[in-house]
């Protein structure tokens, strides 16, 4: 079940409450036809993550989910044997081993024995899969996200490249395994580390920016509709304002939703209000950043002020009470 | 559109995007599934298969609106430009085509391909002739701004100009000799599409030399920021030195990581193997290594702001700030003959104006004569607990001491307590030790002494560290 057109990209994500632009929607739809892995890079918190979920509810498919960070191994992203069933099985056969081993002379002949069997031990019965064979054995079609590929090793890096040109693995006991269907593979990166040309080269390529205005208007719209419309604009106009000066950590777009749940749960309905300094801390998790947003705001607001008062004066009466 | 697709990856190549063979092959693919009917899709497929970093996204846009707007955007502009020169609405410059051409056939008089394509506002043929006329007189070679006029030429000759010139001259004088009503327009008509066609030569020639030129101004720029002394650093220049510094200390940290790698798989932990395989009956199934402790690295910066380094200050403190911003346990002091502690200011204030206060003398008397002994003397007095042997001290000032005393042993000290002891120079190495400079005491007792007084010295200097 793949897109038709990006169009239908778009329209689906829609279904999915994802607001996308015709860029994500081509990036998507190419992916999807050329069966190429998407490497999906921008700022924290812009639904890099979220686009790979809504993809995969988008196809029907199931999501399968590896989170990378320092220290990852194959053993954590790949598969692994299951040693304490292993060991628990072989307490509980132990008789069954005894009547196997029975007869042997020697210890030679015993080992010979049990290592005709051994199979037994090392077979998919006892291997636990991780993300990646889980992708790779599924009988049904996938989608995999990788996330934040950036933290993990440039060794992994490797390992994940020769796992995504194939999408085979081989497994000494059991063999080489092919993947029945190729997964449509999501990569994200924050770009902590600059991934190697290699894999960028056998990935599409997408940048994901924070939302313009009309967007991120949408997105409120869409996920807090019980906001009220025209603090849903100003909200994000103060985020947009708040988001070009210098901050820590710019304000992401889960963090806009927020405080805009936040603010119509305290029944604000205009950021000319107290309540709204102290509920900033819903979209800055700096103690500078929160005071440079306190600073802006205000601004902020003065500047939507001036601007209503000089078109008409017969704006709702909030105005008159300053 | 395969060879405008190859002509393309090869123009990103030449601006220092990097494209390989299979990226371009990967590009036809999605260009079939696509389709070419969209301009804003065909943009954004090349984009997903060509361009792999973010930072080359805004040369790509760029290139990406030169390469496909092309000689069809300038073949369209000189053809308005030719209506409103006449000064006619669309409809009557439409008659006079019409009515220029029915004349030149009632005349018999047989126009070259080039007078046809210029006179009958073919854009498709133009194009094409301009294309041909392009590629014989190589100007995609073209590489500075002073050779326009030579390629111009050369596209020039190519194309013909001067029979077509010959042959306009001749349908003029042609129109002139009939004293049709409408001759008068006629001919300015046919003597302003020569003009343009002269412009649209030179307008090509002009967007072929921005093409080559895209990747080459940012990387100049670059360049310069980086040999540039940061008497006043723009908004841009900011953000450029921020990445520098985050890329340094990204590199600092991926060295670090390295070695934490190596020093994890150090020596074998009896104790915790032990208990880790209890559950397997003490069966040592997996093995536990020694783990060896995170130390993050603690900063004390002692940066000079005193006249004799006035024009570098900036810089330093830029430097400080961006310290200060990547790593949690950074002290940063200011020192001319007092000391005064910054870290709080930093902290709290956004960059332009922590600097300024920082150098305005709001924390310390910045007006007096640089005393660095003086400055020393008072940090260990007053700051000495602040450094542990966890710590590594930077020192950025030029050791112009006003012949006061230098008090060395302070640095001996600090050394002895320290991890490392840095001092960042911004004075050039042929002047030290000289006049009043104490350079030639302070050195001994320092871990590192570079010089640095911009971002490649920077660059340079921390290559060096990391090696240590």
């Amino acid at each position: 079940m793949s897109f038709a057109s990006i169009e239908e990209v778009i329209e689906r994500f829609a279904g999915e409450r994802y607001i996308c632009n015709r860029t994500i929607a081509t990036v998507v739809y190419l992916a999807a036809h050329l069966k190429k892995p998407i490497l999906v890079e921008g700022p924290a918190g812009v639904g890099k993550t979220e686009l790979a979920k809504v993809l995969a509810g988008a196809l029907g498919q199931e999501l399968i989910r590896l989170q990378c960070y320092e220290g990852l191994d194959e053993a954590k992203a790949l598969y692994e044997w299951e040693y304490a069933k292993q060991l628990l099985y072989t307490q509980i056969l132990k008789d069954k081993i005894g009547e196997v081993i029975e007869g042997t002379k020697t210890l030679h002949d015993a080992v010979d024995r049990i290592s005709s069997q051994d199979d037994v031990f090392f077979s998919e019965r006892f291997i636990l899969p991780r993300p990646l064979l889980r992708a790779i054995s599924s009988a049904e079609p996938c989608v995999l996200l990788i996330d934040e590929i950036d933290k993990s090793d440039t060794e992994f890096e490797a390992f994940l490249l020769e796992v995504l040109s194939d999408f085979q693995v081989s497994v000494p006991e059991l063999g080489t395994l092919q993947a029945r269907h190729v997964p449509l593979v999501v990569l994200t990166s924050n770009n902590a580390r600059e991934m190697s040309d290699a894999l960028k080269r056998r990935c599409l390529h997408l940048y994901i920016d924070f939302p313009d205005r009309e967007q991120e208007r949408a997105i409120v719209l869409l996920k807090v509709p019980e906001a009220a419309a025209h603090l849903t604009d100003e909200l994000v106009g103060a985020v947009q304002a708040i988001r070009k000066l210098d901050l820590k950590k710019a304000p992401s777009i889960s963090e806009t939703l927020d405080w805009a749940k936040a603010l119509t749960l305290l029944n604000v309905d205009s950021l000319d209000s107290e309540l709204v300094n102290e509920t900033l801390s819903t979209i800055c998790k700096y103690e500078g950043d929160i005071r440079k947003a306190q600073q802006e705001l205000k601004e902020y607001v003065a500047r939507q002020k001036a601007k209503a008062a000089r078109p008409t004066a017969t704006e709702p009466p909030k105005d008159l009470l300053h | 559109m395969d060879t405008k697709i190859i002509e393309f990856a090869g123009l990103l190549r030449q601006n220092g995007i990097r494209v390989s063979f299979a990226e371009s092959l990967d590009t036809f693919r999605a260009l079939d599934l696509v389709g070419l009917r969209s301009r804003a899709t065909v943009k954004d497929s090349l984009r997903a298969t060509l361009v792999k970093r973010a930072v080359d996204l805004p040369a790509y846009d760029a290139l990406f609106d030169l390469y496909f707007s092309g000689i069809g955007e300038i073949v369209k502009r000189s053809e308005a430009a030719s209506m409103e020169a006449l000064e006619m609405t669309p409809a009557e410059f439409q008659a006079l085509l019409d009515a220029l051409e029915r004349l030149l056939r009632e005349q018999g008089i047989e126009l070259s391909e080039l007078a046809r394509a210029l006179l009958q506002q073919d854009s498709g043929r133009l194009e094409r002739l301009m294309r041909e006329a392009a590629k014989q007189a190589r100007v995609d070679r073209i590489e500075r701004s002073f050779q326009e006029g030579q390629y111009a030429q050369g596209m020039q000759q190519a194309l013909g100009i001067g029979d077509l010139a010959r042959e306009l001259q001749a349908i003029s004088e042609a129109i002139a000799g009939m004293g049709n009503p409408r001759g008068d327009d006629m001919q300015r008509f046919v003597d302003r599409r020569l003009q343009e066609l002269q412009e649209m030569i030179r307008r090509y020639v002009r967007r072929e030399l921005e093409q080559q030129d895209v990747a080459q101004r940012d990387s100049l720029r670059m360049q310069a920021l980086a040999e540039k002394s940061f008497y006043y650093l723009s908004e841009d220049e900011i953000r450029r030195m921020k990445e520098a510094v985050t890329k340094l200390a990204q590199r600092l940290k991926n060295v670090l990581a390295v070695k934490r790698r190596h020093a994890r798989r150090g020596k074998f932990d009896v104790k915790a193997t032990l208990r880790r395989n209890l559950q397997y009956g003490g069966v040592p199934f997996k093995i536990q290594f020694d783990e060896r402790k995170r130390v993050k690295p603690q900063v004390v910066v002692l940066c000079d702001v005193s006249d004799s380094v006035r024009n570098v200050s900036r810089f330093m403190l830029q430097f400080v700030y961006s310290l200060q911003d990547l790593y949690s346990k950074v002290r940063s002091f200011i020192f001319v003959a007092d000391i005064g502690e910054i870290t709080k200011l930093f902290e709290e204030n956004e960059i332009h104006q922590a600097i300024d206060q920082a150098i305005r003398g709001n924390v310390i008397n910045v007006y007096a004569h640089s005393d660095f002994g003086r400055a020393f003397r008072l940090f260990h007095r007053d700051h000495l607990a602040a450094i542990t042997r966890h710590t590594t001290v930077i020192v950025l000032g030029d050791a112009r001491n006003n012949y006061n005393l230098p008090h060395e042993w302070v640095l001996k000290e600090i050394k002895q307590r320290a991890k490392q002891l840095i001092w960042l120079n911004p004075e050039n190495k042929m002047t030290w030790g000289f006049g009043d400079s104490e350079m030639d005491r302070y050195l001994p007792h320092c871990d590192v002494v570079e010089e640095c007084r911009n971002l490649n010295q920077l660059y340079k200097v921390i290559d060096r560290l990391v090696l240590v």
